[in-house]
């Protein structure tokens, strides 16, 4: 351990020896200032190929699946949209590879459909079909550009149209179901949860009573944690009826977040901290509670026990137990994903201190890469800890949204001291 | 803002591939784990209920075999205690059977004995009385040779009838 440790900080040191000047001139050439923004929203959004691990350039393709304005479907592989071009500086003689975005063209039934990847548009970063601009619609553009005051200005972005190596195309989004980075590991990480619980599942069907041990044993510990801990203490009989639903949010957002902090290909997708994603699992409760909901359950809402002036002329707790039923879930969606985008923020940002502090030489720039790998390594471990806690408290509050809409009035006291608890938590 | 406006396609897929999850683990996942997991349970409560069980039934067999042991013990002391009291009853009656035996004897030995003294005595008697008579005839033969001798005898005798 201690002889481990030794090794990590002569490695520190000797980084903090190591001559910058090669890695500060190499990054001028990658375009000047490093963009800490893009890099940011880069790695926390999604992409349409997946990137191969220490290339910036080349990327794994994925299949891009569009819906085109005339409602033909259309499937290819995201590299064609993108191209690897060498650039080669005549100065030093040294060559680049730049990845630069291309117009995929499809010819079917006579008719030719093009696709690119927006960059100067509305819709940056998404596949969009472009159509080239009619002699009214380049007016029109024109027009636009010069009511923004910059007219034919090449950076400017005017809605519904696209600029495409300096020409503007009328931009067409499509009905976009890509198979994404973000999309893949989604189901990267539903075959791991599946094989995870099939595992245990055929553990039972082969070994019977015995107990588990190693890895298994560690899946059965948080089953029971969950399921004996949460779903049990909070559902009581009905826990048998919302056990599957709420064990499976609970696997499935703790792999997706472990995931998430694994930098290389399985892993690496933003995903629990990614609004779609906790939207789904958010609605998923909301539809559940309400749905299944009792009648005790509405009428706590529509008439609750609370004195009658609160209640009848105005409907004050009424509208605030109608507000109430959506922002349970929003609390839940909202959550998981600041907790999970902000882990990954800092992360990110503790990493790029060290490109912000090379430009101040040799000396600064050594000792920021110690203190940011440090911080790194520290906020990781940190976020391996929030991944659980935050799958964990998922489950928690979506248990406890259900257990109030499956009151029925006879645990009356239980029932209202679980709902302050709930309440407590989610604020 | 792009972080902040759900993405269509991520929410179609998110929605299929979590629905898919959920249908499959539902099925075939979680009752299967939780039923087993419960039955385990319930198979580890028996068996230390049973276990318990048992050894309560064995503290009870000991305690019941000790009982029937101090029992048996009990009764092979009064046996023994019965046996010698047997014992000294049946020497006790064998000596009484004995001495009423021996005593029946001796009084059948002492009545044939008095039976034979008492013929004996009758013989002896007989006998004396018959000598006597002999010797008194001879002695009465030599004497009353006289008349005197025999009036003066007679005289005697009436004497002594008349004391008597």
């Amino acid at each position: 351990m201690t002889k481990k440790l030794t090794s990590l900080l002569v490695l520190l040191a000797a980084l903090l020896m190591l001559p910058q000047t090669a890695l500060a001139s190499s990054h001028e050439e990658g375009g000047g200032e490093v963009n800490v923004k893009e890099a940011i929203f880069h790695h926390l959004g999604d992409g349409y190929g997946w990137e191969v691990p220490f290339s910036h350039v080349y990327r794994i393709p994925l299949p891009v699946i569009v819906r085109a304005e005339d409602g033909k479907w259309f499937c290819f592989s995201s590299g064609k949209l993108t191209e690897v071009t060498v650039y080669r500086d005549e100065a030093t003689g040294k060559e680049t590879e730049h990845l630069t975005p291309v117009i995929h063209e499809v010819e079917r039934d006579g008719k030719t459909y093009r696709f690119c990847i927006a960059h100067e548009s509305t819709h940056k970063n998404k596949v969009v079909e472009i159509f080239p601009l009619t002699p009214a619609q380049e007016a029109d553009v024109y027009a636009m550009t010069v009511a923004q005051g910059t007219p034919g200005d090449p950076v400017s972005i005017v809605d519904g149209y696209v600029k495409f190596d300096g020409v503007y195309y009328r931009e067409y989004k499509p009905w976009d179901i890509s198979i994404t980075k973000n999309v893949l590991a989604l189901f990267i990480a539903t075959i791991i949860v599946t094989l995870m619980v099939m595992s245990v599942v055929r553990w039972y069907a082969r070994k019977g009573f015995k107990a588990p041990r190693k890895g298994l044993g560690f899946m059965e510990m948080l089953i029971d944690f969950i399921y004996t801990g949460v779903i049990k203490a909070t559902l009581g009989d009905k826990a048998k009826k919302f056990a599957p639903f709420l064990l499976t949010c609970f696997f499935f957002i703790l792999v997706l977040n472990l995931l998430g902090l694994i930098v290389i290909f399985p892993g690496g997708a933003n995903l629990t901290g990614n609004i779609a994603v906790t939207l789904v699992l958010a609605l998923m409760t909301f539809v559940i509670t309400n749905v299944l909901g009792t009648k005790h359950y509405w009428k706590e809402i529509f008439w609750p026990d609370v004195p009658l002036f609160l209640k009848f002329p105005l409907p004050i707790m009424q509208l605030i137990e109608i507000f109430g039923i959506f922002t349970k879930p929003a609390a839940l969606c909202i959550r998981l994903f600041a907790n999970m985008m902000g882990g990954h923020m800092i992360v990110i940002t503790l990493v790029m201190i060290i490109f912000i502090f090379a430009a101040f030489g040799a000396a600064v720039a050594g000792s920021s890469v110690v203190v940011s790998i440090l911080f790194t390594i520290f906020m990781l471990a940190l976020d391996v800890l929030v991944s659980f806690i935050q799958a964990y408290v998922f489950t928690l509050l979506s248990t406890m949204f259900i257990a109030m809409g499956q009151e029925d009035g006879h645990h009356h006291k239980d029932g209202e001291a679980m709902k302050v608890a709930g309440d407590d938590i989610a604020v | 803002m792009e972080l902040f406006t759900p993405d269509f396609g991520l929410v179609f897929w998110m929605f299929i591939a979590f629905a898919v999850l959920f249908v499959v683990l539902a099925i075939w996942g979680w009752p299967v784990i939780l039923k087993n997991m419960d039955a385990r349970a319930d198979t580890i409560d028996n068996g230390v209920e049973y276990a318990r069980q048992a050894k309560e039934q064995l503290d009870n067999a000991r305690a019941e075999a000790s009982k029937y042991m101090e029992e048996a013990r009990q009764r092979q002391a009064e046996m023994l205690r019965e046996a010698a009291q047997m014992k000294t009853q049946i020497i006790e009656e064998a000596k009484n059977e004995a001495s009423l035996e021996a005593q029946k004897v001796m009084d059948a030995a002492k009545v044939s004995i008095e039976q034979s003294r008492k013929e004996a005595e009758l013989q002896f008697r007989n006998e004396v009385s018959k000598f006597s008579i002999d010797i008194a005839e001879k002695m009465v033969r030599r004497q009353m040779k006289s008349d005197e001798a025999q009036k003066e005898l007679v005289n005697k005798l009436l004497d002594e009838i008349e004391k008597n």
